[in-house]
């Protein structure tokens, strides 16, 4: 399968190369004419109730603030380097949960205490993520031959990834097709946490009951009544960290008529090593529960009024270190008019952990003026269940594999939203040196079938220097 | 899987001989909202569809690395 791939790529680039008979132009325009930056900011909430760190159930209340910023410069006519800043922080209901206990033990009064419905003060309510892409691109003299080269680094307080990929692109037939190939690796570290129960037992061993964090804490089983028997003897710290990615991309785009282009992608990924999170809890159906908090809230746990009480895990989620990938995507425009134009885009997914998808986008952008630009849109989004997947507190302890991760569940999700763009080619507005060339605003609503809410609004600038 | 690609290619072979539009004519074609990528500041929504949606790549995002695990 892999062999017969290789051969069809080297067919495709050997059929595309033998086209470009252009010769180089006498005048050659640059490819950037002056260093481009662009500022990005996002701000993104959501809320839901099956979280994965509470095994399937809890709130998944969640805000995030993003920004980028990015700068192209052009090195000479055919080399252009852009360096890509970003920052991100979110805080967490669901991920504070990781220790949801809002007493640090035994040592306060009245003994420690959670709920997977409301947000604990772990130090897991919020983390930071740092990255930074740089990218190389060279053009060929004639312009139909484009190679680059890209690294990349980001980093939060459990996970590390490194990466670096490369691309060719080649433009035939009058600049009427072009041809792209691309591939990429990320090699990605995980410092794992685990949950306050199960990160006690892998210190303390059979008797940590009554050491460390535990050590006065009642263990309260279904009825209420304070026990010795919590042992959740499935769990095991995990044996590797790594999860490396790879994946490879083939790319065609044809210009059909002079208002009419398409474009379709077919991928290919893999991915190797630690693909479970380490803190997402897996309660077993056979196996007793045990509570830790006031037992007059263990009869509706699983309800929001439960606002003290919290179950202690009996594993973390396991799943196969390996997952192939195949994403195939389309993108369809089309010019109505002055006034209108279509984009749509369409992509089916496929993995061997049993996970197909379907993805539809339609936008209409309307021109109101020269300057501005608005443009309704809307997704639909549907997937199919992973066959590791099972909700909350119905997975064996005789499986191997097990997640109640609801993001790997059957469900399917509506997003919708609008967009306003505005553009001054003339760059008027400036900002010391550089002009500002556009501006655009977008915000979204998103619902998936599972109740999971999300609202995200963007902001962009892209400035010119002068 | 392999017959589905080799028919895309023969398909993708026969529109890009059958279609020529001249430099001159592409005024439409390349107005920015034509453009066969995503938009610059659709990337943060990519990137949550990533972390919310079991399904990656094929879609201008990022196909690896980060951890999207909250």
């Amino acid at each position: 399968m892999k062999i017969k791939f290789l051969f069809l790529l080297v067919l495709i680039s050997s059929i595309a190369f033998s086209q470009d008979k252009t010769t180089a132009p006498a005048f050659k325009k640059r490819v950037l004419e002056s260093t481009e930056v662009d500022f990005l900011a996002s701000y993104y909430n959501q809320d839901g109730s099956r979280s994965a760190v509470s095994g399937g159930i809890g709130s998944e209340k969640l805000t995030d603030i993003a920004s980028n910023i990015v700068v192209a410069m052009p090195l000479n006519d055919d080399d252009v380097l852009t360096i890509d800043l970003g920052i991100s922080a979110y805080s967490s209901a669901s991920s504070s949960n990781i220790n949801p206990f809002n007493s640090t033990g035994a040592s306060s009064s009245g003994g420690p205490s959670g709920t997977p419905w409301q947000a604990s003060s772990g130090a897991s309510k919020s983390d930071q993520l740092v990255s930074i892409v740089a990218n190389y691109s060279h053009s060929s003299d004639s312009r139909n031959f484009i190679w680059n080269t890209d690294v990349s680094f980001s980093n939060e307080y459990d996970y590390t990834s490194v990466g670096f990929g490369g691309g060719i692109a080649t433009l035939f037939n009058e600049k009427n097709t072009e041809l792209s190939l691309k591939a990429n690796v990320y090699l990605d570290k995980w410092r794992p946490i685990y949950p306050t129960e199960l990160d006690e037992y892998s210190k303390y061993g059979a008797n940590f009951l009554n050491q460390g964090y535990f050590n006065g804490v009642s263990v309260l089983d279904q009825n209420g009544q304070a026990t010795t028997n919590y042992l959740p003897s499935a769990f095991q710290t995990v044996s590797g960290v790594n999860r490396n990615s790879y994946s490879a991309s083939v790319g065609f785009s044809q210009v059909l008529t002079k208002k009419l282009q398409f474009s379709i992608f077919f991928d290919i990924l893999q991915q190797q090593g630690l693909l479970s999170s380490p803190y997402h809890r897996i309660y077993f159906a056979d196996k007793a529960n045990y509570y830790i908090g006031q037992a007059q809230y263990i009869n509706n746990y699983e309800s929001s009024t439960n606002s003290g009480v919290y179950k202690l895990a009996d594993d973390i989620e396991r799943l196969p270190d390996s997952r192939f990938k195949v994403p195939v995507g389309a993108r369809l425009n089309y010019y109505i008019n002055e006034r209108f134009i279509l984009r749509t885009y369409y992509r089916f997914y496929s993995d061997n952990w049993d996970i197909q998808s379907h993805t539809a986008t339609i936008e209409l952008p309307i021109k109101l003026s020269d300057r501005f630009t608005v443009f309704p849109m809307y997704r639909y989004y549907t997937q199919t269940a992973s066959k590791y997947y099972a909700p909350y507190e119905t997975h064996l302890s005789t499986e191997r594999y097990y997640t109640s991760d609801a993001d790997l569940a059957t469900f399917d999700a509506n997003q919708y939203g609008f967009g306003i763009n505005y553009t001054d080619i003339f760059t008027g507005t400036k900002i010391w040196k550089f002009g500002l060339k556009n501006i655009d605003f977008r915000f979204n609503h998103y619902e998936r079938s599972d109740n999971l809410n999300a609202n995200i609004g963007t902001i962009a600038f892209k400035f010119v220097m002068q | 899987m392999i017959k589905t690609i080799t028919v895309l290619f023969f398909v993708m072979l026969i529109l890009q001989s059958c279609s020529s539009v001249k430099e001159y004519e592409k005024e439409k074609i390349n107005d920015p909202d034509m453009k066969l990528t995503a938009r610059t500041a659709e990337r943060y929504e990519t990137s949550f569809q990533v972390y919310r949606e079991a399904a990656a790549g094929a879609n201008g995002g990022k196909s690896g690395g980060g951890c999207g695990c909250n």
